[in-house]
């Protein structure tokens, strides 16, 4: 009897649907990021006086442009399953580059293409180490980041430079409408990389590259090309960024510090974006970078230590990457 | 009656959504070889690990020796006599048997082990159970089949009566696993009770007392082994007669064109060659052992590894990039041997599963046109009847034969004239067995050449309009019509090179 039962059973199981998961849970844990930032902004907008107005505003956004710039398709990158340390070094010696294209030619426009194309040549080089010599990426761009640091010292002599002439400064800090021109560029740049990631099929193959890469390569998509373009997009977005960040500062300075590419990741990796590759977006990362921008901000406001805002960033970014993988372990295991 | 050595009382354990192990109520008998027997996911691995306190049960009892009892861990479990010896050994391989065996056990006085009370006790037990290692030699240096016995040396060394033992033939040789199934009779005679989840009936039946039969976690029957044959088994497994297990062969008619020519083709360096002719609408079987190379056969004929020779023409025309690009655009897909590692991005949904090779097809300057890949998905699945409630869910929230079912529509999609696919039923439930054994039908049925690797000899009689029997990456024997029978694909793959058999 219950042999006839079970069979039956049997029978019927594979004709039900697979369960869908509940909508709620799905709104509550994929639009997490949303949710959050929205609810800071409106704490923010109620008990901070002062954060709404205009001036305070731009201001959020435009400190907020070069990381967006650098954070945009350093997004692809992780998606596509690698990590892009040189960032930093790039964004610094392109600076220096741009400068010293501008002061030897005095044109913003062979200035901006020097500063892009160091940073699209170092975006290259990574590219070829990494997906063709098969090493690392983590490593390998920390150990181009010590390249570019040196070469930004080499090529500055060790000095500040300051650009020659002043309308320089217009190419980040003039005001459009009712933001910079840094801020228009970022939106920009955000734009273009959304549409690569999510419209294109490069985007998929970047997903599906990150995601497997041997289900990928047995798709027919050439993963090592993926990768290296990848990182070629992102060292161009760097050495935009590191250019724009000459004309907003109006000086570009060697150095060998590394907060420029930690301020990215920690937008990426607060919007949700999985450090484990192949999932994510392009929208996460600037609602993970105006998370970050408007804490900080009201931080500021309210005059919290320096110090205490680093140790809360600190934890946030944490709490961002527990529940990456949290998620992650609780999907699998069902 | 006497007390049973454990008791299963109305014992449920669910993983997530699945029911691993539905309301079992079980009778372990003192000293029996009891016999665990089931389908992939039948929940025959389940109930060895609730017995070894690997697993909580989620309802009901267990009753050891008359006692309810509720193992915290293996140790727990181990402390109350029950051991087991797993699939993935656990010794440590740069110590000595005599070592590993005592490992966490050894007799000491006042913290400095005692070697020779050590090997005294050592070879007392190997000359009571017949277990026949070097006691001296260094673990990681013993093939798998001593490996093997040494974990049986431990699990008694620590006094265990009870030795749930998980698939412990799978890799080992004929030769080895008689062995071990001999010593299994002995352990047995000596009063220690043996759980054998096992996937080997024969095996399973020449030395187990009672067998029991696991289906969709529920257990079909339990009683004597002398009653049970291979057959009455595999019947109880799926739950319906062998013969409708496969759909009826359609042969296509000896005129149709060739569309798959390999002719020389090496998978590996210096290896034999291959050459191969498939028609339109014929279905290939490629049976051998696992390791025999008939992965790496389709691999290199898609183009996935780089072949050391040999030439690859689909329709005439030859695949000269050793890409899997140029083999896609020739219409050849390859459906890999494990999906959830090869196959699919686990996270992404099924749209994008399905379309991922097509892109170019559902493209305008690089840019993916949403709506005709809606389509396309939409099509492609109905084709092979995925069951899911939106095409966007991932394919992690899929069951294995769904999931399986998206690869066979992202072939589907934009197949024209070659479809491999490697292990298509692996760890797939029952009923969508037969559903994917009608999706290869139906692809030969549309004209595409279709050749399979499957484990399961009986999988490969019950679809392959011709079989090739691999060994060693070389194909050694051909069989078709009458001659497709288990007795001879065996002797096949026997006849020549490796003994190992998973």
């Amino acid at each position: 009897m219950s042999e006839s039962r079970v069979g039956a059973l049997g029978a019927a199981g594979p004709a039900e649907p697979e369960a869908r998961s509940r909508p709620v849970q799905v709104l509550l844990t994929r639009y997490g990021i949303l949710w959050v930032t929205l609810a800071l902004f409106i704490f923010l907008a109620i008990t901070t006086e002062g954060f709404l107005r205009g001036a305070n505003m731009r201001n959020v956004l435009d400190q907020q442009s070069l990381i967006l710039i650098g954070a945009a398709f350093s997004t692809l990158t992780i998606i596509g399953g690698g990590f892009d340390i040189s960032q930093a070094a790039v964004f610094i010696t392109s600076g220096i580059v741009a400068v010293q294209a501008l002061n030897a030619s005095g044109s913003a426009t062979v200035a901006v293409l020097a500063g892009v194309g160091l940073g699209l040549g170092a975006g290259v080089l990574n590219g070829v180490v990494v997906a063709y010599a098969r090493i690392n990426s983590f490593i390998a761009t920390l150990a181009t980041s010590f390249l570019w640091f040196g070469a930004g010292f080499l090529i500055s002599d060790r000095s500040i430079l300051r650009p020659a002439s002043r309308d320089w400064s217009d190419l980040a800090r003039q005001r459009v409408g009712l933001l910079t021109t840094a801020t228009w560029f970022s939106i920009a740049i955000v734009a273009l990389a959304w549409f690569v990631l999510a419209r294109t099929k490069f985007g998929r193959h970047i997903y599906a590259t990150g995601g497997n890469v041997e289900a990928a390569h047995l798709s027919g998509v050439n993963t090592r090309r993926v990768t290296a373009m990848v990182f070629a997009l992102s060292g161009a977005a760097a050495g935009f960024a590191g250019t724009l960040n000459s004309a907003r500062s109006g000086s570009a300075l060697p150095s060998d510090d590394f907060s420029y590419v930690f301020s990215v990741i920690a937008a990426v990796v607060v919007g949700g974006t999985s450090i484990a590759g192949g999932e994510g977006a392009v929208w996460r990362t600037v609602l993970g970078a105006l998370f970050l921008a408007f804490m900080v901000n009201g931080f500021n406001i309210a005059q919290v230590d320096p110090i205490w805002q680093r140790v809360i960033q600190g934890i946030v970014i944490l709490v961002a990457v527990g529940l990456d993988s949290w998620a992650r372990r609780s999907r699998r295991a069902a | 009656m006497a007390v049973p050595h454990v008791e299963f009382r109305g014992v449920s354990k669910h993983f997530g959504a699945t029911r691993a192990v539905d309301d079992l109520s079980l009778v372990i008998g003192r000293g029996t070889v009891h016999g665990l027997v089931g389908e992939n996911g039948a929940g025959k691995s389940t109930i060895g690990k609730l017995v070894a306190g690997v697993h909580r049960p989620d309802r009901g009892n267990m009753l050891l020796n008359g006692s309810p009892v509720a193992f915290r861990s293996p140790r727990d479990a181990l402390a109350h006599g029950i051991t087991v010896v797993a699939q993935e050994l656990s010794l440590v391989p740069a110590r000595s048997v005599r070592d590993n065996v005592f490992l966490g056990d050894e007799p000491a006085r006042a913290g400095v082990v005692r070697t020779g009370e050590q090997r005294r006790r050592l070879e007392a037990l190997v000359e009571r159970v017949g277990i026949d290692v070097p006691l001296e030699a260094m673990v990681g240096d013993l093939p798998v089949a001593a490996q093997q016995k040494v974990e049986i040396l431990r699990a008694l060394g620590r006094h265990a009566d009870l030795i749930v033992m998980d698939e412990p033939t799978a890799r080992l040789s004929t030769e080895e696993a008689g062995a071990l199934l001999s010593i299994i009779s002995r352990l047995s005679a000596e009063g220690t009770t043996v759980v054998l989840v096992s996937h080997f009936l024969d095996q399973v039946l020449e030395v187990a007392d009672v067998v029991s039969v696991m289906r969709d976690g529920r257990l079909v029957r339990s009683g004597p082994a002398g009653d049970e044959t291979e057959r009455s088994l595999v019947e109880a497994m799926i739950g319906r007669s062998l013969d409708a297990n496969y759909p009826a062969k359609i042969l296509p008619p000896a005129s149709t064109p060739v569309v798959l020519e390999v002719a020389g083709l090496r998978a590996v360096t210096g290896g034999p060659t291959v050459d191969l002719q498939v028609r339109a609408g014929e279905i290939v079987g490629l049976a051998g052992l696992v390791g025999s190379g008939r992965s790496e056969i389709l691999r290199a004929v898609f183009g996935a590894e780089p072949r050391a020779g040999g030439s690859v023409a689909v329709c005439g025309e030859p695949l000269r990039r050793r890409s899997t690009r140029a083999a896609i655009e020739a219409g050849v897909g390859l459906i890999p041997e494990s999906r959830k590692d090869q196959g699919l991005l686990l996270g992404r949904s099924i749209r994008e599963n399905v379309t991922l090779p097509h892109l170019s097809l559902l493209s305008r300057l690089g840019c993916v046109r949403r709506r005709s890949e809606v389509r396309a998905a939409r099509e492609a699945a109905a084709d092979v009847d995925i069951r899911s409630a939106s095409l966007e869910q991932t394919a992690l929230e899929l069951s294995g034969g769904n999931q399986q079912k998206s690869l066979f529509a992202r072939w589907f999609l934009d197949a024209r004239s070659v479809l491999l696919a490697d292990e298509p039923t692996r760890g797939v439930d029952i009923g969508a067995k037969r559903a994917i054994y009608d999706l290869l039908v139906q692809a030969a049925a549309t004209g595409l050449a279709v050749v399979f690797v499957s484990s399961e000899i009986d999988e490969v009689i019950g679809l392959a309009h011709r079989v090739l029997v691999v060994s060693d990456h070389a194909i050694v024997a051909e069989l078709a019509g009458e001659q497709l029978t288990e007795n001879r694909i065996l002797e096949a793959i026997f006849g020549t090179g490796s003994q190992e058999i998973t």
